[in-house]
């Protein structure tokens, strides 16, 4: 197997922030292309200094829409993440399962009957 | 017009007390209002942020606002937090170095309010806390800030400020908006025009609940804080339209207020002498993650 492509996530916000939905956007776009083409991929967040789960949700939760949980495991690894924010990119993922696999029915089961005035 | 402003805590009679004022004033164009404050004999310098949100909504309506009849101990406090510079009043050098003064972002402003936390949290009168407790911290402070400028829909921006009490071992951060408010966001996703705002406030607390349009997970930004209040001890409350809802290690309620706060408003505060390490035993490898 050659070496996975590197998507250091920095390098292409353009910043050390991964905060904004829109620069999330732009993560995905690219690792949606490159997992579309059979690549290995590994997500750099080297000299990320903050992440949160709206970017990660954006990033990588929506690739979960897309492709498979087989494809996402086969082609797509991280590096540079500390220890708490690989548990962040755990929620963010269990969510997106979870939220793609029920997503139909996912607000029915708090939806009931009300009709209350403020 | 006069509007008498109480004494305001970080508590729901301080956030009901700033919703009266927005009642008060709710019909106001074109006028001037000035915000009395001779019963006012503590305003806690963190709650300058929701009171700027019925200001703001003021002076959208081109209301001319004053404030009057402040004691000299208020006004040291809001003049050292920079609120009163938004009335052209003189600041004063905080020399304790404990304040986060009061600031407006605009919607678009993630890069300056991570600036505007790197400025005022390191060092300086805020304890040094540990590395990873300022992380998560800062990352919970950002997930509400994002929330505010994702969903609010705020044309006046967001509004923040935070104080460092030292005896207490306590910093409490307050981001407000004087946006649509959390329930007319989960009336419209939901479809439920019945619903109230403490019910509204309530979904969106429960992981994975989120009004975020298009087709992407979320809702896990105030789980998430949830999870680190817990376990910090600290509390979060979360104030929009007519309801309030607090957190805390001990407790979790929500309740109806008398009045309308023009917005949302959520203040969190931290146990700054929290030594907890949040690492997980073992640690968690790329291939445990997809």
């Amino acid at each position: 197997m050659t070496d996975p492509i590197k998507i250091k996530v920095a390098d292409l916000i353009g910043s050390p922030l991964c905060i904004s939905i829109e620069d999330g956007q732009k993560v995905y776009n690219k690792i949606e292309l490159l997992i579309k083409e059979g690549k290995h991929i590994s997500i750099s967040f080297e000299n990320v200094s903050m992440l949160v789960s709206t970017f990660l949700n954006t990033a990588i939760g929506q690739l979960y829409g897309s492709f498979t949980e087989d494809a996402i495991r086969a082609q797509l690894k991280v590096e540079g993440l500390s220890a708490d924010d690989m548990e962040l990119l755990k929620h963010v993922v269990d969510n997106a399962k979870k939220y793609y696999s029920n997503k139909n029915s996912y607000d029915e089961a708090w939806l009931k009957e009300d009709n209350h005035e403020e | 017009m006069i509007v008498s402003v109480d004494t305001i805590k970080s508590d729901s009679s301080g956030f009901s007390s700033i919703a009266d004022i927005s009642f008060k004033t709710k019909d106001a164009w074109i006028d001037s209002i000035e915000l009395d404050f001779s019963s006012c004999s503590f305003f806690e310098a963190n709650m300058a942020a929701p009171l700027y949100t019925v200001i703001s909504r003021l002076r959208n309506d081109l209301n001319i606002v004053s404030v009057t009849n402040m004691r000299p101990e208020v006004s040291r406090i809001l003049q050292k937090n920079k609120f009163l510079s938004v009335f052209n009043q003189p600041d004063i050098t905080d020399s304790n170095q404990t304040t986060l003064p009061f600031k407006i972002f605009k919607l678009s402003a993630g890069d300056q309010f991570n600036d505007y936390l790197d400025n005022y949290m390191k060092g300086k009168g805020i304890p040094s806390m540990s590395q990873v407790l300022t992380k998560r911290f800062k990352q919970s402070l950002f997930e509400i800030f994002l929330n505010a400028t994702i969903h609010s829909q705020s044309e006046s921006g967001i509004f923040v400020c935070g104080q460092f009490y030292p005896k207490k071992h306590r910093i409490d951060f307050t981001i407000a908006d004087a946006g649509v408010g959390i329930l007319e966001n989960v009336q419209k996703y939901l479809r439920k025009p019945g619903l109230d705002s403490c019910e509204a406030i309530e979904w969106a607390m429960i992981e994975g609940n989120t009004t975020k349009t298009g087709n992407h997970p979320g809702g896990l930004g105030l789980k998430l804080i949830k999870d680190f209040i817990q376990i910090n001890g600290g509390k979060i409350q979360v104030v929009s339209r007519f309801g309030y809802y607090e957190f805390s290690a001990n407790d979790e309620s929500v309740r109806k207020m008398n009045n309308d706060f023009p917005g949302t408003c959520i203040n969190i505060e931290i146990n700054t002498e929290d030594k907890n390490n949040y690492y997980l035993k073992s640690e968690l490898r790329s291939e445990d993650i997809f």
